[in-house]
């Protein structure tokens, strides 16, 4: 077996993990907004 | 050294060298796993039906004696006489090894077969209704924890002779360099097996000798918060043993079913080995309500420690699909991002059922799971319905499902029967795929309605109206689950037993690398 054989070639998986990645930033901020306005401080 | 050459088969599809011996023990196992499935199967339907408000099916003695007998036999005696089918599996037929001490796994299987028949007395002849986590002053016969007792000695010395066919297949020759990923990843959940039942024998010896009336009572209630961190000690690691070899599973159907190679196995097996030291320490998360634990203790264990396993699953969750998009990307799909995904052979149930399991697990189950293991949120989850919801996504959604799919393989492969139908093999994951999302859905969200769990009657408080809708997706998709549940059973037990013998040779097998002074390491790198 070449060493090329072996690669990983994935984009697919690499774009899927990016837009999770991204889902979670929004639903992060958002939840953070969300407590922010729900539970003003001073 | 005795001569063991002539106890092998050759399979024809994978090449692989069957030890016959061992062949009969993953039989029968693998049979015994599937006949409690049946009776756990039995008693969700009955479960359900009585949690859905407008049929409410079950008077409420039975709803907790079955609730028990679900618990037990679901998450114990099916799942666990499966993984140790599994772990024979990936001992002998991986290694192309021999599986040694034949007659103590015999003795190892009828001691695990007179516990859950014991266990199983206990519950239904005796009236056990102690659910699941058995937590003091409920207390259950002494047949009940004896049952206990015995399938998890005999799960113990299972493991110890995973460990030590292992270590003759090298030993002998048989296999020589790493092992290959799918045995690697049942090395470990043989690790955490090991863990796992002795916390058990922590838990069950004391609670037996209370029900014999060796133990006082008094001694007992005293120890209701030890009770509770030992049980889940044994409880959850339970599921860990779950997790790690429904993830070698997946390893292994990707490459039976595209012919995925592990991308880089170092990182998998470090991800392995993240489970090992950082998982069971994260079962702290069911005591998080718990006031005799401090909030430090609960923090340090089920945030920094559990996750540093999650950090594992998410190698994993990495790893297995670009494993399988770049093996699928060398025979041509290269279309889009996609293509690879889209055009997998979604007609193989292997294969629908590795994805879907692998869908539920991750998204509902783990995500889920992180949540709950949070401290300031774990209140949200406490005790209701959310909770089975949480681990119907992991436990039957991933493990079972993962344990179905790769049934489709061991049968034929394995078992040398071809399956009575294939059609209806190719439709089952799709109907309990479907069916077991409704029931965790609908779980899920009349637990954050309020919804308590194992209650036999939420209409008494009249609080709990607009769940209703939640609760009757939960009884339908619980019916559907059900109807694939069946159809799977029917398919590997008719299989097994009424299904075309598939021919192999017997061929003679001895370690094709002989121990001698000098001789080279050499790797084998193979899934």
């Amino acid at each position: 077996m070449s060493h090329d054989d072996n690669k990983m070639h994935a984009p697919g998986t690499f774009v899927l993990a990016l837009i999770f990645l991204l889902w979670f930033i929004v639903i992060y901020f958002v939840q953070w907004f969300a407590l922010w306005d729900n539970w003003p401080i001073g | 050294m005795k001569d063991y050459s002539h106890q092998f088969r050759t399979c024809e599809t994978t090449g692989l060298k069957i030890h016959l011996p061992a062949q009969k023990l993953i039989w029968v196992n693998a049979v015994s796993a599937v006949v409690f499935l049946l009776v756990g199967a039995v008693m969700a339907i009955l479960i359900a039906l009585t949690r859905w408000p407008a049929v409410h099916l079950l008077p409420q003695h039975l709803f907790y004696r079955f609730i028990t007998a679900h618990g037990m036999n679901m998450l114990v005696f099916w799942i666990v006489f499966f993984e140790m089918a599994g772990l024979i599996f990936g001992a002998s037929a991986v290694l192309k090894t021999r599986f040694p001490a034949i007659k103590f796994a015999w003795f190892n299987w009828i001691l695990m077969i007179i516990g859950a028949l014991l266990v199983n007395y206990a519950i239904f002849v005796q009236g056990v209704d102690v659910m699941f986590t058995a937590y003091p002053p409920l207390k259950g016969t002494p047949l009940y924890y004896l049952g206990i007792i015995l399938f998890a000695v005999g799960a113990l010395f299972y493991s110890f002779q995973f460990f030590f066919a292992v270590g003759i297949a090298k030993k002998e020759g048989w296999h020589q360099g790493t092992l290959p990923l799918f045995t690697f990843g049942m090395l470990v959940a043989a690790i955490i097996a090991v863990f796992t039942l002795l916390e058990g024998a922590v838990t069950f010896v004391p609670t037996f000798l209370w029900s014999v009336g060796i133990i006082p009572e008094s001694w007992m209630l005293d120890s209701t918060a030890l009770y509770r961190m030992h049980f889940w000690a044994f409880g959850h690691s339970a599921q860990q043993i779950n997790l790690a070899a429904m993830v070698a599973i997946w390893y292994l159907l990707g490459t039976l079913t595209v012919g995925a190679k592990p991308v880089n196995q170092k990182l998998s097996r470090i991800a392995f080995l993240l489970y090992i030291i950082a998982i069971n320490l994260g079962s702290i998360h069911h005591l998080l309500v718990d006031p005799g634990l401090t909030s430090t203790y609960k923090i340090v264990n089920t945030t920094y420690l559990a996750f540093a396993a999650v950090i594992g699953s998410l190698i994993h969750a990495i790893s297995i699909p670009a494993a399988i998009e770049t093996a699928q990307r060398k025979k041509g799909l290269t279309n889009g991002l996609f293509e690879w995904l889209t055009k997998g052979p979604w007609s193989d149930p292997g294969w629908s059922g590795m994805i879907i399991s692998f869908v539920i697990f991750g998204f509902i189950g783990g995500v889920t799971g992180i949540l709950m293991s949070t401290e300031q949120l774990n209140v949200l989850h406490h005790n209701n319905l959310r909770v089975p919801g949480h681990f119907h996504a992991t436990v039957v959604g991933g493990t079972a499902l993962a344990f179905m799919a790769v049934a489709y393989y061991i049968i034929p492969l394995v078992l040398q029967r071809k399956l009575i139908s294939k059609t209806l093999a190719k439709i089952q994951p799709y109907i309990f795929g479907l069916g077991i999302l409704m029931v965790i859905m609908g779980m899920t969200f009349a637990g954050l309605m309020g919804v308590p769990r194992r209650h036999w009657n939420i209409e008494l408080p009249g609080i709990f109206g607009g769940a209703d809708a939640m609760l009757a997706i939960m009884g339908v998709g619980a019916i559907i689950a059900f109807i694939g549940l069946l159809i799977f059973i029917g398919i590997a037990v008719l299989s097994v037993f009424f299904g075309e013998k598939i021919p192999s040779k017997m061929e003679v097998h001895n370690p094709p690398f002989p121990v001698k002074e000098g001789v080279s390491d050499r790797k084998t790198a193979t899934t």
